[in-house]
């Protein structure tokens, strides 16, 4: 039976997560992603899960890279600050290829910043934030509905690839409570890494496989393999042979390129004709929603480009849209003081112009900000 | 006596993986030692290798997680306690036993070690006590010893050290022992202990870096350093029979602490049982 | 797509957000959508507190006040924070007793002793729930029967009586 409910973002990225099967959360308190623990400590008893409140922020990064070592679906959750202490490990879970899914709530930062005030100052530090080369998933959702739904995909991905999925809510979104009905997401299958089969013997845990995801080793199920976050060849134990490392490394970077198609993700919204293009997400695309509505009842042609899968970018679908749309201007609105902005430059430079929209000061963008600037433009 | 040595009664081969040898540590190196006790005592409980799960940090007690034919994950640096904690929750049919060093241990993983013997999930920890960051060179560990030399103390070293034992006993360990790689047998013999009790067991090993810490500090080869550990440690069964002025550098080794705690993982699961089953919420 | 905006506004402590809820709960019932955000200082009592509702039919496009039909300020700290976000059609409902800095013509501002009310009642607490009293009766904003049943599904079966005490003197202080 249909239900709807009130229900928060962070919560919703609870339920989605044990939806999808996660049955392990460490976590350490951190405004504003609290309620997603919080939610974990109450839900995850009743499905058989476990939920530990670690000591730290590295250590319950640690602690799910643990786990999900063990077989099982994990994730934590945390804030800007505890985001940065979580990225060692979640370097760790790069370079072994540990599924596992980090809920990053973004807020006013650098350092303490504004706890409660909203930002979306980690567009790069989700990319980017861990050590050296590495592939990483990033998804952005922008309601309650799919702060649900994108954690369920962050699961599944995480799964099915063998790499960290980050789901990157702003404070908005997370602590907004909407009206949502949870059986509107279909009913996926549960997904599950794929599981080393076969002879023990000679098994090679990083083995390249057609799809570039190797299977991984149940412990317990014979295979004794070794995991480390040296650089390692097939066999899961180190080496500095040069053309293994390099293939090791490419190997998980190339692993998402190869399954770019099933990772991406977006929304348009009135883009077929639009002379004015809005990329934004989160709480800053919601505004981008109403504004593009506004413009369009002013005679001004707006259209919002809406990434969902954050990194890696949808690229393509960018440029295409553009293409397609003969959009003269890009404007991208965003809480912090150019980050997105920066992947729309790399891919768009010299093709539109681009036009910024920045807000710093722990209030959420508005429809109002982005109309003004494309009124601005248009005149 | 002489079967506590005999190669029928223990192959170390059955249970290290011989295509990883020759092995990295250096020749006089007490790690291997401490592992072979560590190995022994998992043979002789009958632990089968399946189920068994070495987590080890960074350092050289990090490497010894690839030569032990397990599961094992060689974890980052002061992290294999929050690795080891998440794995032994998950998967509580799995014997995990960590292995780290002084300075994973006690400096960048302090804090996961005193909460990993507040909580008394059900795991041992070896730490291996050399007194140095061998793997990084010889800088200063927090178990060095007063005056030492090392290449960040060149003038000798002025930080007091860390007693691990009374550390982890204090934080609530329900297991604590100490002893030297000289006592192989004594050490076995506890490692037996410490795996078999039920909650957080933590043993330290005083092993030895000859290479670096004990050729920069003029300790000796390995014997000497070996024979100069066993003197100056005195064993906690000992308290009322020796008397300490005879051994004035003395820190006890033996079983130190074995206390009785609600293991962790079970208090969890059964502290929860009464909500399993129940509707989906929040 | 228009939408209905509505602030609980007041010191922390003061259960604005549990007030926000019980009508949030009472709009879904009667099939609307509700986006329901807050915004607090760092500290869980004193400061400022407040909760909004944008109330659609749908997915709000965006989820967040950009002005108010219905403000309610319960304390001082939050007198003049929303007075970008009002205009002549807004109604502000304002405790007569804790606001000192109260709102004026041509603003349209009902001044109401909420919290001296609940007082009266036995527990100054309740304050939120006479307010939210008071603000359904301005408004007719839902269904009586559908926000007494939130009401009572969304607070402690021990206040029962209290709370329904509470919601009526509301209704009854704003009808006059």
């Amino acid at each position: 039976m249909s239900e709807r409910r009130n229900l928060q973002g962070n919560q919703a990225c609870a339920l989605g997560a044990i939806k999808a099967g996660c049955r392990f959360f460490a976590g350490y308190p951190i405004t504003p992603s609290s309620e997603v623990a919080e939610a974990m400590a109450r839900e995850l008893p009743k499905v058989g899960g476990t939920f530990i409140q670690m000591e730290d922020e590295i250590a319950s990064m640690g602690a799910v890279v643990g786990a999900s070592m063990g077989g099982v679906k994990s994730m934590t959750a945390t804030s800007g600050p505890g985001f940065s202490l979580k990225q060692e490990n979640l370097g760790y879970a790069c370079g072994a290829e540990v599924p596992c899914v980090i809920v990053n709530v973004m807020r006013g930062g650098p350092s303490t910043g504004m706890p409660t005030r909203p930002s979306q100052g980690d567009i790069m530090q989700a990319r980017w934030g861990t050590h050296g080369d590495h592939a990483i998933i990033v998804l952005a959702p922008a309601s309650v509905a799919e702060a649900y739904s994108e954690t369920i995909r962050a699961v599944n991905m995480s799964e099915r690839l063998r790499v960290p999925v980050v789901v990157l809510l702003d404070e908005v979104i997370g602590h907004l409570v909407e009206t949502v009905d949870l059986d509107d997401v279909p009913e996926g299958a549960e997904v599950w890494r794929k599981w080393a089969e076969g002879p023990a013997e000679h098994f090679e845990p990083y083995a390249v496989t057609e799809d570039m995801v190797p299977p991984m080793p149940y412990p317990g199920d014979g295979y004794r393999t070794h995991t480390t976050g040296l650089t390692h060849s097939p066999s899961g134990f180190p080496t500095q042979n040069p053309a293994l490392a390099e293939a090791a490394v490419m190997r998980t970077t190339d692993k998402l390129v190869h399954h770019r198609k099933e990772i991406e993700s977006y929304r348009t919204q009135d883009v077929e004709d639009a002379d004015f293009l809005i990329v934004a997400v989160g709480i800053s695309a919601r505004a981008a929603r109403q504004s593009v509505r506004d413009l369009r009842s002013q005679g001004i042609k707006a259209g919002l480009f809406r990434p969902v899968t954050l990194w890696p970018f949808p690229e393509e679908a960018l440029r295409e849209t553009v293409k397609t749309s003969g959009a003269k201007t890009v404007i991208v609105p965003e809480m912090n003081q150019g980050q997105l902005v920066l992947e729309v430059e790399r891919l768009l430079a010299g093709q539109v112009a681009i036009e910024r929209i920045n807000r710093i000061d722990g209030e959420a963008i508005t429809p109002d900000d982005i109309s003004a600037k494309a009124r601005e433009v248009a005149s | 006596m002489k079967d506590h040595l005999n190669e029928n009664e223990f192959n170390i081969n059955e249970y290290i993986r011989l295509d990883q040898m020759p092995h990295f540590l250096c020749p006089g190196c007490g790690h291997g030692i401490a592992l072979r006790a560590l190995l022994w005592a998992v043979h002789q409980l009958g632990i089968d290798k399946d189920k068994l799960a070495i987590v080890s940090g960074i350092g050289c007690s990090g490497r010894l997680s690839a030569y032990v034919d397990a599961n094992t994950y060689h974890t980052t640096h002061g992290r294999p306690l929050a690795y080891a904690t998440g794995l032994a929750l998950a998967r509580p049919d799995l014997n995990v036993i960590v292995i780290s060093g002084d300075g994973d241990c006690l400096a960048i993983g302090g804090n996961h070690l005193i909460h990993a013997c507040r909580r008394n999930l059900n795991m041992t920890c070896m730490m291996l006590n050399n007194e140095i960051y061998g793997m990084t060179g010889g800088q200063v560990s927090p178990t060095t010893s007063g005056d030492r030399y090392t290449t960040t103390t060149p003038a000798g070293n002025t930080e007091p050290v860390f007693d691990a034992c009374a550390l982890a006993t204090a934080a609530g360990a329900s297991f604590v022992g100490r002893e030297v790689t000289m006592q192989i047998i004594a050490l076995r013999d506890m490692f037996k202990k410490a795996l078999v009790h039920n909650g957080f067991s933590f043993v330290e090993v005083i092993s030895d870096c000859t290479e670096i810490y004990g050729r920069k500090n003029d300790l000796g080869a390995s014997p000497e350093m070996m024979m100069s550990q066993k003197s100056t440690m005195r064993p906690f069964a000992y308290r009322n029979t020796v008397d300490v002025p005879f051994r004035p550098n003395a820190m006890k080794t033996g079983v130190l602490t074995e206390v009785d705690r609600p293991e962790y993982g079970n208090a969890y699961r059964e502290m929860t049982a009464g909500l399993r089953g129940e509707k989906g919420g929040t | 797509m228009d939408s209905l905006n509505i602030r609980f506004s007041g010191s922390g402590g003061q259960g604005l957000i549990l007030a926000a809820r019980i009508l949030a709960s009472a709009l879904v019932s009667e099939g609307r959508n509700v986006a329901q955000s807050q915004s607090y200082e760092p500290v869980s009592r004193g400061g400022l507190s407040r909760s909004d509702l944008v109330v659609s039919d749908g997915e709000a496009d965006y989820p967040l006040s950009q002005s108010l039909d219905y403000l309610l300020i319960l304390h001082e700290a939050a007198a003049t924070e929303s007075s970008g976000l009002l205009d002549e059609k807004s109604v502000i409902l304002v405790d007569a007793d804790q606001v000192k800095s109260q709102p004026a013509a041509p603003l349209n501002v009902v001044s109401l002793p909420f919290v001296e009310t609940a007082r009266r009642l036995g527990n100054k607490r309740v304050a939120n729930i006479v307010a939210l009293g008071a603000l359904a009766q301005a408004g007719s904003l839902c269904d009586e029967a559908a926000l007494e049943k939130s009401l009572q599904a969304m607070t402690p079966a021990k206040f029962s009586t209290l709370n329904m005490e509470a919601f009526q003197a509301g209704r009854q202080l704003m009808a006059g």
